[in-house]
């Protein structure tokens, strides 16, 4: 235990020393925004990962990993799959032709007013559908760790309203470019809490393949409350329903097309998350953008590998302690957790007791935090400069753009807000594996379905146009809500699985959409020289060039006085 | 097909379907589906290793080595045939050619020890009494007689050798006159230990064959220097047209545009930089394709809308080698012939493409210009020509000939008013 | 940017260029996601077909399915990123913009001897 103890005293130390080291300084709207546009690569990398690894990656795939094995993992896998399409197909073009959020963007790129306003109401959306559940998993866990609430209010509602407050005070009063940093430390604080976790549970005789062999060597069963007790019930082979699911095989959780759309449904959305794709604005020339990416696969690679190994080390070892560990007998029914979300807390307490456990609610809290920032930013600048500076009022000073988008901040959150109050996560429990999850996955489904298909080809399809643009979201928006809806409705008959992560059918639909129309309508005018910026690299050599200039020039400088 | 992907393709498609048919419909009962996949697999790896071998047709067999063969004296037509295949004078009558050549000839001939010289010294010994016989020695009298009159001297006694060494093993020797073309450049000399001659003929033709692989090689290096000769003249020749018709364009910009004014020289002196810089026969693809897109913006600043192009390029051919300065002349030509004499203009279209199957570039340069005049096209592809015309594709096809030998292709098709596609097919790496 | 500054005039891409560019790069995305598409695809479908994979036993007690989910599919998605971003990088390079001279201060004929020196 003390050695456990030093060994996380140390990480944070070294973490604190990185965050000293990239201290940013700050100010305007551009700054405030876009953080001047040069954010080193690494540095951006982990921002990205802090935006991206929400809730359901830090609790969630472990839980899930913990509750059904080898299906639990495609969640991480579609995390993760996310990046590979935005690398391929948006992140160097995008920032390459350089404005501030997708909205402004597309609006540029399509010339086009009803495209602008048209994404301007998919990003709120898509950032409400994420911002929900993220509310949710913060009442959540407030519920779980105090117990009460304040001034009068229910635990789960102190929760919500308390992370939301804290979240639009930093907003507010630091800017972007002070959220970059938090995010990049935010992010390095997850991932050390998972690398003491790991190194611990090895430390402590867990063998990974031996404990996957163990625990395969059983059918798979989880608790569930029949007629008031707590007892073991088999789970059911989702791939052949006569034979019995095992941990490290596929079945446990999804049938063959429920793998696909799950996975479908999570790589395309990531190219469409607007608090992700923001940052690709501010990174210095499209290349480092690229190469951000293959930083930000490397990283959530090697934290979705961590959470996966954590899920099995738990579902492992709390089955081996759970007749030793008093404690433990009030959560588990015969060595496995009821709940398994609880899974990473429960190996917190027992490999570093009320301050291991104190750390991981930490690091799930920060989690959620850290995503919400990013959410609410996107959502400012979305309504402070694609429609205050350019539709309400024009001549605005960046005292009052700024000002826009801080009220916007307070108008978004509370709104997210009061939805999380209104969603009563005990009616919905029952339903679905992990609320939390299920409840990002739409705003995944939402933005894959709407925005990604049309981003492609807006970058990669010459005739694309406005009205086919945005034509191609309405439907993919359309088609999404509708069978999503349809999948809580239907509650999971059929083809349930594919209703609940409709990209499958949806993002096709919105690329049809929007090709047809394009087809009929007109291309933008100035087509060459967008094509120009969007796609040239003239502007990154310029920007590379002057860079090396100013640094050859003050190395000159030096050596002069010298 | 201009690809040789897209039939292989199609031939794994039926390999797949009929492993189904054969494991799933014909076999009762069916294969499990591993055995099945497997099967497709290893067919599949082996379609695809062998599928370039199946389109160079059978490998011709390796020339085998040649010193076990020629342990038994006397096989004479394998000796020879041998050495035949083996050129190690290709090269030249050089120190280290000599070694090799020794080296091999002196099991393959009925002597016991061989030496190699040029006019004034041994180039290289090999066998007994290489202890004192060592190469940088200055040739002996009886060699001076061979390399004087062009005949073949046969020596049969000890001290006709001219060997100042007491104990030198060497009894008799056949010393032959080597030839580059019509004068004497070196000996060839065979000794015996044991008193008997070589066989004369055999010396001989072994001679004539060295004579003429250093004629081969006299050749080969004369060739080359005529490839080189060519590649500066065509350094040299950048049409100065084009240098003062660019030159105009930039000077009827500078008042308007000066930004227009500094990028077009910044152009042109690109472009320049490039000819004059270049050195060997080889570049990268992708620094063609910088002198050909340098080359295209210079005309286009000149002939305005008139002259469109389009690029069409496979991320491999980027860094493959390609002889210097052959596809800049190839639009070069579409530019000038192809569109300059249609009044409303037209597009060029450079497609360039690598076969990682067949190892070949495939560069086509296509435009929709006038066309050439069928009795032209006709003369041009029968290498006729007349004064003025179709000299840079005979240069081209000339230099292409000498880097690649047979293994490159170079077709030109053309409709009149219909346009002119040029089509170049070269071995990759 | 500013019309004054004379390292934007350098600096400059013609739409053919460009197109060309970008028809290579499509080409390099669309290659790339082919390829990752494929294996994303074949790792559960292999299931089915081949009781091996999910139900064989690797170094310890991982079936190749459960190996390749918990850490091959992460190296696969790196590596696949990183071989586009790099190729990627290497086409722009070498289809828009020229040789890489101006990193050459000794270079006589180099453009950047008339740039301004601070």
């Amino acid at each position: 235990m003390t050695a456990s103890i030093v060994l996380l005293a140390v990480l944070l130390v070294a973490i604190g020393s990185v965050a000293v080291f990239i201290r940013p300084q700050r100010s305007s709207t551009f700054e405030f925004y876009l953080a001047g546009r040069r954010i080193g690569v690494v540095t951006n990398a982990c921002a990205i990962c802090g935006d991206y690894l929400s809730a359901a990656s830090f609790l969630g795939v472990a839980a899930a990993v913990y509750a059904s094995g080898l299906d639990g993992m495609w969640y991480a896998t579609g995390f993760a799959a996310g990046f590979v399409p935005v690398l391929l197909f948006v992140a160097a073009p995008m920032r390459r032709f350089g404005e501030f959020s997708i909205p402004d963007f597309l609006g540029r790129r399509l010339e086009s007013h009803s495209v602008r306003i048209t994404s301007v109401v998919i990003v709120q959306l898509v950032i409400l559908a994420y911002l929900v559940p993220q509310a949710v998993a913060s009442g959540i866990t407030w519920e779980l760790f105090f117990g009460y609430g304040l001034a009068g209010l229910s635990p789960y509602a102190t929760g919500v309203l308390l992370s939301t407050a804290a979240i639009m005070l930093m907003v507010a009063l630091g800017g972007m470019r002070g959220t970059t940093w938090t995010q990049a430390m935010q992010f390095l604080l997850l991932l050390a809490i998972f690398v003491w976790l790991a190194i611990v549970a090895v430390g402590a005789g867990f063998d990974y393949p031996q404990a996957v062999r163990e625990l395969s060597e059983q059918p798979l069963a989880n608790p569930e409350q029949v007629e008031g007790r707590w007892q073991l019930e088999p789970v059911t082979n989702q791939l052949a329903p006569d034979t019995p699911a095992y941990f490290g095989e596929p079945g446990g959780q999804y049938g063959q097309l429920g793998q696909f759309a799950l996975i479908v449904s999570l790589a395309m959305g990531t190219a469409g998350l607007p608090h992700v794709m923001n940052r690709y604005f501010t990174s210095p020339t499209g290349t480092a953008a690229r190469m951000t990416t293959v930083w930000v696969l490397g990283l959530a690679g090697l934290f979705y590998v961590l959470a996966v190994l954590l899920g099995t080390a738990a579902r492992s070892m709390i089955r081996d302690m759970s007749g030793d560990v008093a404690w433990l007998d009030a959560l588990t029914t015969n060595g496995i957790l009821r709940v398994p979300e609880h899974a990473l807390m429960v190996l917190g307490q027992i490999f570093g007791g009320r301050a291991g456990l104190g750390l991981i609610a930490t690091g799930a809290l920060i989690a959620v935090l850290s995503t919400i920032a990013g959410l609410l930013l996107a959502s400012a600048s979305s309504w402070g400069h694609d429609i205050y500076e350019r539709h309400i009022n024009p001549n605005a000073t960046q005292r009052q753009a700024l000002w826009a988008g801080r009220l916007a901040v307070a108008v978004v959150a509370v709104l997210s807000a009061v939805l999380a109050l209104g969603v009563r996560p005990e009616s919905l429990a029952g339903q679905f594996p992990s609320i939390v999850a299920t409840m990002v996955t739409w705003a995944f489904v939402l933005a894959g379905s709407a925005l990604t298909p049309v981003f492609v080809l807006a970058i990669w399809w010459r005739r694309t146009t406005g009205p086919g643009a945005a034509a191609g979201m309405v439907t993919g928006a359309v088609v999404a809500v509708t069978m999503c809806a349809a999948g809580v409705v239907l509650d999971g008959a059929g083809y349930g699985e594919l209703l609940l992560t409709p990209t499958l059918v949806s993002a096709p639909c919105a690329a049809a959409v929007t090709v047809a129309v394009s087809l009929v309508t007109r291309p933008p005018q100035h087509l060459s020289t967008i094509w120009v910026r969007l796609h040239g690299t003239a502007a990154d050599r310029h920007t590379v060039k002057l860079a090396r200039l100013t640094r050859t020039g003050l190395g000159q400088r030096k050596g002069g006085h010298r | 097909m201009s690809n040789g992907s897209l039939p292989l393709a199609g031939v794994i498609v039926l390999v797949w379907g009929s492993v189904y048919l054969v494991t799933q419909r014909i076999t009762d009962p069916p294969l499990g589906a591993g055995t099945t996949l497997l099967i497709g697999t290893g067919l599949t790896v082996a379609l695809v290793l062998g599928y370039p071998s199946a389109l160079r047709g059978p490998r011709s067999k390796r020339p085998s080595h040649l010193a076990l063969e020629g342990q038994q004296p006397g096989r004479q037509n394998t000796t020879i045939a041998a050495v035949g295949r083996s050129m190690p004078l290709r090269s030249g009558l050089t120190g280290e050619s000599a070694r090799r050549t020794a080296q091999l000839l002196q099991p393959l001939l009925g002597g016991d020890s061989v030496a190699i010289t040029d006019r004034e010294r041994v180039l290289a010994f090999a066998g007994p009494g290489s202890d004192h016989h060592v190469a940088g020695d200055p040739t002996a009298t009886p060699a001076g007689r061979v390399l004087r009159n062009d005949r073949t001297v046969l020596l049969r006694r000890r001290c006709e050798l001219g060997c100042s060494t007491e104990d030198c093993p060497l009894r008799t020797a056949v010393i032959a006159p080597l030839r580059d073309g019509k004068s004497v450049v070196g000996t060839l000399q065979v000794y015996r230990l044991d008193g008997t001659l070589s066989p004369k003929g055999t010396v001989e033709g072994l001679a004539g064959i060295l004579s003429l692989h250093l004629e081969l090689a006299e050749l080969n290096r004369q060739q080359r220097l005529a490839v080189d000769a060519k590649l500066d003249a065509l350094r040299a020749q950048i049409n100065p047209h084009f240098l003062f018709n660019t030159l105009n364009t930039i000077a009827s910009k500078a008042h308007t545009d000066a930004e227009e004014t500094r990028r077009l020289l910044v152009r042109l002196s690109d472009f320049f930089r490039y000819a004059v810089r270049q050195e060997g026969h080889f570049a990268e693809f992708g620094q063609e394709y910088f002198f050909v897109r340098t080359y295209v913006s210079l005309e286009q600043a000149r002939h305005g809308d008139r002259v469109q192009v389009r690029y069409d390029i496979d991320p491999q051919v980027l860094t493959a080698q390609v002889p210097v300065l052959t596809i800049q002349p190839l639009v070069e030509n579409a530019v000038k012939h192809g569109l300059a004499d249609k009044v409303d203009g037209g597009t060029v279209t450079l497609k360039a493409r690598v076969d990682p199957l067949t190892r070949t570039t495939s560069i086509r340069v296509s435009d929709d210009g006038v066309g050439v005049p069928p009795d032209l096209l006709r003369r041009l592809s029968n290498g006729e020509h007349r004064e003025g015309e179709g000299m840079g594709l005979r240069n081209i096809a000339e230099r292409l000939a000498s880097l690649y030998g047979e293994r490159y292709r170079l077709d030109i098709q053309s409709t009149e008013n219909r346009g002119t596609v040029v089509d170049l097919r070269l071995p990759l790496g | 940017m500013r019309p004054t500054d004379p390292l934007a005039a350098e600096e400059h891409d013609t739409p053919a260029e460009v197109d060309a560019t970008f028809r290579t790069l499509r080409r390099v995305a669309v290659g790339h996601v082919a390829v990752f598409a494929s294996v994303v695809i074949a790792v559960p479908l292999l299931a089915t077909a081949l009781d091996w994979w999910s139900q064989g036993r690797l170094i310890g007690g991982m079936s190749p399915m459960f190996a390749m989910t918990a850490f091959g599919l992460y190296v696969f998605f790196f590596v696949v990123c990183l071989a586009a971003a790099t190729l990627s990088t290497a086409v722009e390079e070498r289809m828009l913009g020229g040789p890489g001279h101006e990193g050459d201060p000794q270079d006589p004929l180099s453009p950047n001897d008339g740039a301004p020196r601070p």
